[in-house]
């Protein structure tokens, strides 16, 4: 391999020897090498003034022909650049010395790159190494923690994301999502499967990262997040919600590698709520059935064999009866001796993820490569539930003339998702989130075979609880994406055909996005989701969208002045297609939902769709700098969307950033611990139209009744006059670098005013409708984002480093529909965030010794007893009524996001620690609705026994016992979470030369180790449940 | 070369500049290909299309949920809490019935589900009517039958609004854009836009196309019903101008409507379900039904042959199948029910209730097989001596062959009764063996909405208010209600321990292997322990002073003294042995005043907490919530005040 590697870069140089053959001119050789003697393979050496060059070999060396006096220019990313002049010695050994300086990084900032020091409005950086720092299944998850102001929710299902916000939400109803970038094409990230799903399946992934989870984390080279309006507005009518942009991994200039990384995952389900034994559920249940009807049950303590016979239904399944009897033998009671099911055991297995990458890239003057291959392969903790996909990519860059330029990236992706048990096509009583939840819907006593053997299908016999035995052979949904997003470019440096447009260039980027859904569910008659008859359906559908964008650019500096123009016209277009069938019954398992035809099915439901949009944008920017001092950012654009109401179609938003890089100014030239102090303000203004199609002009509702086809009118009223959602935002920041890049960071202060907010509103029913959409109102906002890296300590072979991003949040709604008035329909209240939790406050639960109060609200017909959860009553009339009782309890969204890594090296090992939280919010739990019919968790309820309990006394019941139950359920959501430990070790490069590559890196990482601090022990409140996946990871790379 | 770069440059602009102008305006509009728009409601296809809509929003779309039961069957005298708690606060009028309902689980009916319904109906019907007024059509067949077609529709969602509610919101055309200002009329204006849409519907309709159609007859039963409902006394503060007009229009109507409609000759062919679109379902005395199929793809389906089932399946040696049922266990009769009934002389109780199950899931070491008697309900007199206990397992009842696993008594000497379990005779009228499977809950049997026997008992009802008027004699009413009890009667020659229901329907693949609990018999014999006949009975009532002894306990119980307020009872008691659980029940106790006085005496849930301020619904808090008064939300005090009293 090695050989062969060798051999292209001879053949390489032989190029380039033959290029400069016929200049008149000695060879001269020599080795470049780093500050710690090591050589650098693949540096440039370039003959200044000239195109001429050539690379290191992997040794360092390298060999060229100049003419004595020329002045060679010795380059390597990372490293500064040298200069030596050609004069009589016929060897030049060069030491390059790193670049320490992050300033010089090249940041994307949309349609174009800026140095991070050029830069004026607010962006926050990932690089790859943060990104393949840890094993990731998406560059979501890569990001989490990583930017400050970037909230990004933990999903744990295989082949999902959790989701993106950035700056919180401001929108109500139109998305919060980000728009996505890559590689320079705003990405389609449109929600899809609306149309054929319909509003009867809850579970279609609902988060909004939509499109770059189908990347390989590993392709890519950073992301860039554009956090503030004067930086977004250059994506104006899509930039409301910040954007993300992607780039992927290009080749580099002389520099071949082969890449090869791995990781091996295995993952547990961490439970922190576990179930009520079998014992403690026989008495939650007998107390629950003893308050739901004192006089005909005994109290839970004083139990009797033929009052459990009854409640615990012996005749319907006498196989859990006899465990119960268990209990009994010797004639008294003694729960610990029923056995307990653990029904979740059933389901879960040990997850086990592959990830392997090969990249290869290259790169000469003329023509840049890049390839990779992924594939990675999740078996999810949950049976049934996996991952696969595959990626492929390939890119290349070419420029034919000095002004002609083209490239191509093709980036494409496949992969397959066994969401396990699914919710398409339920008919079972009891609805779940999936195979886990179903688990634990059954029953501690009840067990899952009967005395033959046999499993018995409603364990404890209940109708409503199925079993979960074989569930996962018996319940299949399958989604299969493929997806091909391209990036196409060809640019022209005019200047360079006409001199007097020197610094004028053009480009065409065009990109396309293809994708192609499948989803495939069979439900067998025996599955848990189902009962009697099996259930098949076919989604598919197909998305076709594309980018159009022509550019104009224009940069020239003269004297202290850098002036830089950019002109764009740009057209996006939008299809989305698809297709549904599904048909109950189908005989022959092995169809699956391949053989939906007329003699085997009658179909009972079917659909198809399209739904297309478009948007046309106008954009110019001006970039102005004067001596690297003063630098100024403006920016408009001009943007018609088509699902906006005719007329209002259009809008524009203006943007305009201005820095001031106070390092250079002769004052503080002398203070040498300052590396950089740039202060920075922006303002802009960016839109937000990302309503569904056809808002404005709901279409009227198909009926199908047995007289015929019917219509009746959309519920949700055409609003005519549907329009932007515009935010303007200010953005203060200090970007800072001291002590030699020991201390550096960001740190800003935002405003933002959100205003016409497109609200998806209810309406009193008398109109005929229930809902619009219009744009109503006014939300303001502000936050505090710091972004700091330490350098804690540095000696000769230890590090600490510690990498901060914080981020403070604060929204509230200043003016809805009509003016200053709440919405309590829609829970939106003027001078709250938008995410409250409104509703009656809790005043914990009525205990004996509050008898003469609850006796006066029983008197107004309250019907309260002890035991019972108690709300507060506000006014003091001794009525729970909504009029007057109900007020705003908190809101639901964090107030400070965190994110803390450390990372300690000691001569080639490397141990980092990444610790994140939320903090500052209330979480509704919903309480416990105890009515002891099915499963229950382990909590402390109320007994007689037991009047000090968290939670109200469980009252027997199909649904609830305590109507005002929900009240104990809202808590703090506080959280600060150890994510992941990762130990990484680097093998020297002796070693690694003696494995034949020359970079090696090996690493293993403890995900999820557990909670720093959570005031509720039973929630994971990051993945929002009870469990939370833990787990090992193995991981190696290796660059050849 | 320099000329090529130059010719590059120009192709390069040209292609740059074609690019752009082809983004010409038309990029931006939206047209929406997929389905219609309102411009369709201006053609004759769209405005039948349009009634078909609203038909189904109107007779199907609350069949699919549990709103008919909460709104008209929970908490009357005739039904009371069954098994399942999921909706028993509209039962019990408990304080959390209120302008939010508490919610016991998915299941259970909001506060503003049935309110927003109506509306979003009336919604559909304005449209109707504004788009049918606007037609340019010659075609009277088109243009006058949704014209018609939409009056009726607009005026029976407001009566079912005006009963629930009282005075409510008038709106009579369809908004463009957001409104939130909103008042309540009162419910004299209600009742006068209902006369007057309901006789724009009588005046425009024809009698074509049956009872899946809204004919002349059903505007006319309707009409009838919403002047019945005017004269009632729950209006008595306002009515009287109209009163006796009104009643006197009720039985012109319904005498048309009766003409029309001749009552079916046996009771149990209304429910002798054994097909979708079967030929109960087509029976001359149904006058307007919503109706179901077994079409999967129907937007709407018939879920009610859930609710009023006792759950047989958890009962020894039984499980559950798809011809015994789903039982969700919502309702069960009250012993006003069982005892309104002449169970020797009257039908119809056996036809309107399944009494007997069969052994389907014998179990190992009992001696049972399937097939043998599994569960039976002994529904007999309060003099019957025969049985000790209520419930009874493995039990073999006098004059029996072989022990029964679960024998239920009406009167047994402990006097626990049916209402203390939730194990109770089900009403079969529902029963629905036509589903795919044992748990599917589309049922595809058509839901009655009216028929002639209940447009006998309006005008029966009539004549009783116009003697109190002093407009006819109360014995006037007797040919009416008479006219349905002989139907009821026996014939000669008549199995008397037959029984039939909608269970027949099932199919064995649907069945899916489980041995079926159904048998097409009573317990008749076992519960009145009557020797077997095949004689005729009569319930013909001959003078109001010798009313059945059945009536006479309930007078007695409810303690009325006048004739009206008797004949008025016997009114009320017949509509139950006629049209027991057939979504009556609570707008007549509401509208004649008499819920509070029956369900206190009945219901043994409802009588802890049934108030007179329950005759009205709660306002939902949601309508409340949402509107305005003088351009601002109302304050709390002005939310109770527009709030029902009481709530």
């Amino acid at each position: 391999m090695k050989n062969k590697f060798c051999l292209l870069l001879v053949l390489a140089m032989i190029t380039f020897l033959n290029v400069s053959a016929y200049a008149q001119s000695k060879v001269i050789k020599g080795v470049i090498k780093d500050a710690s003697g090591l050589p650098i393979p693949g540096a440039n050496v370039l003959i200044k003034g000239t195109q001429k060059g050539t690379s290191s070999d992997m040794d360092g060396s390298y060999t060229i022909s100049v003419s004595s006096g020329s002045v060679l220019i010795y380059s390597f990313l990372g490293f500064k650049n040298e200069e030596i002049t050609v004069r009589e010695s016929a060897v030049y050994n060069v030491v390059l010395k790193e670049d320490n300086n992050s300033l010089e990084e090249v940041v994307v900032v949309g349609y174009g790159v800026r140095k991070k020091k050029d830069l004026t409005g607010s962006i926050v950086s990932v690089s790859s190494e943060v990104i393949d720092s840890r094993p990731v299944q998406n560059a979501v998850q890569a990001m989490q923690g990583k930017a400050a102001g970037v909230d990004i929710s933990s999903n744990e299902r295989p082949g999902t994301v959790g989701k993106v916000t950035i700056r919180g939400s401001r929108s109500i109803s139109a998305s919060n999502s980000p728009l996505y970038v890559v590689d320079g094409v705003p990405i389609n990230n449109s929600k899809p499967l609306a149309g054929a799903l319909g509003k009867s399946v809850t579970d279609v992934s609902d988060s909004n990262a939509g499109g770059i989870d189908f990347l390989n984390p590993n392709d890519i080279e950073s992301i860039d997040v554009l956090k503030d309006a004067s930086a977004t507005a250059i994506y104006g009518s899509r930039g409301a919600n910040g954007v993300i942009i992607v780039t992927t991994k290009k080749g580099k200039n002389g520099k071949f590698t082969l890449n090869y990384s791995t990781a091996l995952t295995t993952e547990e389900i961490n439970e922190n709520a576990p179930m009520m034994s079998a014992g403690e559920y026989i008495d939650f249940r007998r107390w629950a059935r003893y308050y739901s009807n004192p006089s005909a049950f005994p109290k839970g303590d004083a139990p009797t064999i033929a009052n459990d016979e009854l409640i615990f239904l012996k005749s319907a399944d006498p196989s859990a009866w006899a465990n119960i009897a268990k209990g009994w033998e010797g004639g008294t009671w003694d729960g610990s001796k029923v056995a307990t099911t653990d029904w979740a055991k059933f389901v879960t297995r040990t997850g086990i993820t592959q990830q392997h990458t090969v990249a290869v890239s290259g790169g000469t003057e003329k023509m840049k490569g890049y390839g990779s291959f992924g594939y990675t392969g999740n078996t999810g903790v949950l049976k049934g539930q996996s991952f696969k996909r595959y990626n492929g990519v390939a890119n290349v860059d070419i420029t034919a003339t000095d002004w002609f330029s083209m490239g191509a990236n093709l980036n494409t992706s496949y992969s397959i998702n066994e969401y396990g048990q699914s919710n398409i096509g339920r008919s079972a009583v009891s609805s779940t989130t999936g195979i886990y939840n179903s688990a634990r819907l059954n029953l501690p006593y009840a067990v899952p075979y009967d005395s033959n053997g046999n499993r018995i299908d409603n364990p404890g016999g209940d109708n409503t609880i199925r079993t979960v035995i074989d569930e996962d052979k018996y319940s299949q949904d399958q989604r299969v994406t493929v997806r091909a997003f391209g990036s196409f470019y060809s640019q022209v440096d005019l200047g360079k055909l006409i001199p007097v447009l020197d610094g004028l260039k053009y480009r065409l980027n065009f990109g396309p996005d293809l994708t192609s859904y499948r989803n495939g569910v069979f439900l067998d008659a025996r599955s848990a989701a189902r009962s009697g008859t099996s259930f098949a359906s076919l989604i598919k559908a197909q998305t076709i969208s594309y980018t159009l964008d022509n550019l104009l650019f224009y940069n020239k500096t003269f004297r202290k002045h850098d002036l830089g123009f950019t002109f764009l016209q740009s057209k996006t277009g939008y299809q989305y297609e698809d297709s549904m069938m599904a048909a109950n019954d189908v005989k022959n398992p092995e169809n699956k939902w391949n053989a939906l035809t007329p003699s085997n099915v009658t179909l009972s439901n079917y659909s198809t769709n399209i739904i297309e949009s478009g948007l046309l944008s106008y954009m110019g920017r001006v970039t102005y700098g004067y001596d690297n001092k003063y630098l100024l950012t403006a920016s408009g654009r001009y943007d018609g969307a088509s699902q906006l109401a005719d007329g209002k179609k259009w809008d524009f938003f203006p943007s305009a950033s201005l820095a001031w890089n106070m390092n250079q100014e002769s004052f503080l030239s002398d203070v040498s611990w300052i590396d950089q102090l740039k202060l920075r303000v922006g303002f802009g203004v960016t839109g937000n139209a990302a309503v569904d199609p056809y808002s404005t002009q709901p279409p009227l509702a198909g009926i199908v009744y047995p007289n015929g086809s019917g219509l009746v009118n959309n519920a949700t009223l055409g609003n005519p006059d549907l329009g932007w959602e515009k935010t303007k935002q200010i953005n203060y920041g200090i970007d800072f670098s001291f002590a030699n890049s020991r201390i550096s960071g960001t740190l800003e202060y935002y405003t933002s005013d959100t205003t016409d907010l497109l609200l998806r509103r209810s309406v009193p029913t008398p109109t005929g409708y229930r809902d619009t959409f219009e744009n109503v109102g006014e939300t303001e906002g502000e936050g505090v984002e710091l972004t700091l890296n330490t350098v804690n300590v540095k000696a000769k072979d230890f590090e600490w480093s510690s990498n901060l991003s914080f981020s403070y949040q604060q929204s509230s709604i200043v003016a809805l529909a009509n003016g200053k008035f709440d919405d309590i329909n829609n829970n939106l209240f003027i001078g709250q965030p938008q995410n409250v939790l409104y509703g009656y406050k809790s005043n914990g639960i009525w205990k004996p010794e509050d008898a003469t109060e609850m006796a006066k609200f029983n008197a107004n017909g309250a019907g309260f007893s002890f035991g019972n959860a108690r709300p507060q009553d506000q006014n003091g009339d001794y009525k729970i009524d909504a009029n007057n009782d109900r007020v705003i309890i908190g809101s639901a969204d964090p107030k400070y996001i965190v994110g803390l890594t450390n990372t300690f090296r000691y001569k080639n090992v490397e141990l980092s620690v990444f610790v994140y939280g939320r903090m500052g919010y209330l979480y509704n739990t919903s309480g416990e609705n105890s009515g002891a019919k099915g499963s229950q968790r382990s909590i402390d309820y109320y007994t007689d026994n037991n009047t000090n309990a968290e939670y109200q006394k469980p009252i027997y019941s199909a649904g609830t016992g305590d109507s005002f139950f929900p009240i104990l359920g809202y808590r703090d959501g506080d959280f600060l979470k150890i994510r992941n430990i990762s130990l990484g070790y680097n093998f020297t490069n002796e070693m690694a030369e003696k494995a034949g590559v020359s970079k090696l890196r090996l690493y293993f990482q403890v995900m999820n180790p557990g909670m720093i601090y959570n005031k509720v022990k039973w929630m994971d409140f990051d993945t929002q449940s009870t469990a939370s996946n833990r787990g090992f990871t193995l991981g190696l790379n290796v660059e050849l | 070369m320099k000329k090529y770069k130059t010719l590059y440059i120009n192709l390069m602009f040209i292609s740059a500049l074609v690019l752009s102008t082809s983004c010409s305006d038309d990029f931006l509009d939206e047209k929406l290909t997929t389905a219609y728009t309102k411009d369709y409601y201006k053609t004759e296809a769209g405005i039948q299309a349009l009634a078909v809509g609203t038909y189904y929003q109107s007779f199907a779309l609350e069949f699919a949920l549990e709103v008919p039961l909460t709104a008209t069957q929970s908490g009357t005298d005739e039904f009371h809490a069954g098994g399942d708690p999921s909706n028993h606060i509209w039962n019990s009028y408990a304080s959390g019935l209120n302008s939010f309902v508490t919610v016991s689980n998915a299941n259970t009916v909001a506060a503003n589900t049935n309110w927003d319904n109506l509306y979003v109906a009336i919604g559909n019907a304005n449209q109707l009517i504004e788009s049918a007024t606007a037609i340019v059509s010659n075609n009277d067949a088109i243009k006058k039958r949704a014209l018609g077609e939409g009056y009726f529709l607009r005026a029976f969602n407001y009566l079912k609004l005006v009963s629930q509610y009282g005075g409510v919101p008038l709106k009579l055309d369809l908004s463009t854009t957001v409104e939130v200002e909103f008042k309540r009329a009162t419910a004299e204006e209600v009742f006068t836009q209902i006369i007057a849409d309901f006789t724009q519907a009588y005046d425009l309709l024809d009698n074509a196309g049956g009872s899946a159609k809204i004919t002349k007859d059903a505007a006319a039963h309707y009409l009838a019903k919403a002047y019945l409902s005017r004269a009632s006394e729950i209006n008595d503060s306002w009515n009287s101008a109209t009163k006796t007009a009104d009643l006197q229009k009720v039985v012109t109507l319904s005498d048309e409507v009766i003409a029309h409609h001749p009552l079916a000759p046996n009771y149990v062919d209304l429910w002798n379900f054994t097909a979708p679109d079967g030929a109960n379902e087509k029976l001359s005395e149904i006058i307007l039904a919503g109706q179901f199929n077994s079409s999967q793809l129907n937007t709407g389906s018939n879920w009610q042959h859930l609710y009023f089932l006792s759950t047989y399946d958890q009962l020894p040696e039984m499980k559950r199948n798809l011809a015994g049922g789903r039982p969700f266990s919502r309702l069960a009769p009250t012993y006003f029910t069982y005892d309104v009934f002449d169970k020797i002389n009257d039908s119809r109780f056996w036809k309107s209730f399944q009494t007997k199950s069969i052994v389907n899931n014998k179990s190992t070491g009992s001696d049972y097989v399937n097939g043998d008697l599994g569960i039976i309900y002994i529904m007999n007199a309060p003099s019957d001596t025969r049985f000790a206990k209520t419930k009874n397992t493995n039990y073999l009842i006098p004059g029996g062959v072989k022990k029964i696993p679960s024998v239920y008594v009406q009167y047994a000497a402990d006097n626990v009764g049916l209402m203390a379990d939730v194990r109770f005779p089900s009403l079969s009228k529902y029963m629905d063996g036509s589903r795919i499977d044992l748990t599917s809950q589309r049922g595809s049997r058509d839901i009655i909405l009216a028929r002639s026997a209940d447009t006998y008992l309006i005008a029966a009802e009539a004549k009783v208010r116009l003697a109190k008027q002093g407009a006819a004699t109360f014995a006037d009413a007797l040919p009416y209600i008479n006219a349905v009890r002989n139907r009821g009667a026996y014939k000669a020659g008549e199995n008397r321990a037959a029984y039939a229901d909608g269970s027949a329907a099932w199919t064995a693949a649907g069945q899916a292997g489980i041995p079926i609990s159904y048998i097409p018999q009573n317990s008749y014999y076992e519960s009145n322990n009557i020797a077997a006949t095949t004689a005729a009975t009569n319930l013909n009532i001959t003078s109001i002073s010798a009313l059945p002894a059945e009536d006479m306990a309930v007078i007695t119980k409810l303690g009325y003294g006048s004739d009206y307020d008797r004949m008025l009872c016997l009114v009320l008691n017949e509509r139950t042995r006629e049209l027991c659980g057939e979504f009556h029940r609570w707008q007549d106790l509401s509208r004649t005043k008499t819920l509070v006085a029956r369900a206190k005496a009945y219901n043994i849930e409802a009588a802890l907490n049934v108030q007179d301020f329950h005759v009205l619904r709660p306002i939902p808090q949601t309508f409340l919530d949402g509107i305005y008064a003088n351009g601002r939300p109302l304050t709390a005090a002005e939310k109770d005040a527009m709030q029902n009293p009481g709530y």
